[in-house]
């Protein structure tokens, strides 16, 4: 009985799980700090390129 | 703080209702990202992302704060808990990500959208930026389908605190 009083330990479907969710996250930092994201988070008005240049979008068009 | 069964039947409901509801709507979300970027109809793809903003702020953001509100009240309310068991606390974590995620996610959208709404779009427009929409929603999407599979399967394994829980409660009773 003293067995199953005990504590059986932590499955093995959440050690995958953290390990998997881990490495998401790890990846998700990585690409964020290299910049190597998919897109960035700058305003609007800092790219939109209609013709490939990096300039600011005409407004009022 | 446990709830009485008709209580919990209807925080039940309302959880599977704001999180399936939530699926839905980042899979027609996902529908519209890539139909947006690949569309060669220029009214079609402007018309996709003005659409996106309007379901982002009217449909997605309320489910994902809804489905986390009522876990929380679920989970809390009834024996299941909150830290007791594993699937409990992955569905937790994960919701909680993807609702950050979500709203860190939301000024790309309105990007996108605000130059939508001002000019026809042309396919390099915001490029990056469009297909970072379809890989947040793929992303999303595939996270909470792992939540509905954990929530329906329900897997094995209590946390080291729900089993002192559990077994605390045992030695007690009479």
């Amino acid at each position: 009985m003293a067995d199953l009083d005990r504590y059986p330990g932590t499955p093995r479907w959440v050690k995958l799980f953290g390990i998997f969710a881990l490495a998401l996250v790890l990846l998700f930092v990585v690409l964020h700090l290299t910049g190597r994201g998919l897109g960035d988070h700058r305003s609007s008005s800092d790219r939109t390129p209609s013709s490939g240049g990096n300039r600011s979008p005409q407004r009022g068009h | 703080m446990a709830m009485s069964p008709r209580l919990r039947r209807l925080a039940l409901t309302t959880h599977v209702t704001a999180s399936v509801g939530w699926v839905g709507a980042v899979a027609a979300f996902l529908a519209l990202a890539v139909g947006g970027l690949i569309s060669q109809q220029a009214q079609t793809a402007r018309a996709a992302y003005l659409v996106m903003e309007l379901i982002t702020w009217s449909v997605i953001v309320p489910l994902s704060l809804a489905s986390l509100l009522t876990g929380l009240v679920s989970s809390l309310g009834t024996a299941w808990g909150l830290f007791r068991h594993y699937w409990v606390m992955a569905k937790l974590l994960l919701t909680v990500l993807a609702t950050i995620l979500l709203l860190a996610h939301t000024r790309p959208i309105s990007r996108v959208a605000g130059l939508a709404a001002e000019r026809t779009l042309s396919s390099a427009d915001l490029r990056q930026v469009r297909i970072q929409l379809v890989a947040d929603a793929g992303a999303a999407l595939l996270v909470l389908l792992v939540n509905t599979t954990l929530g329906v399967y329900k897997p094995r394994g209590m946390t080291q605190y729900g089993w002192r829980k559990q077994h605390g409660q045992k030695v007690s009773e009479p």
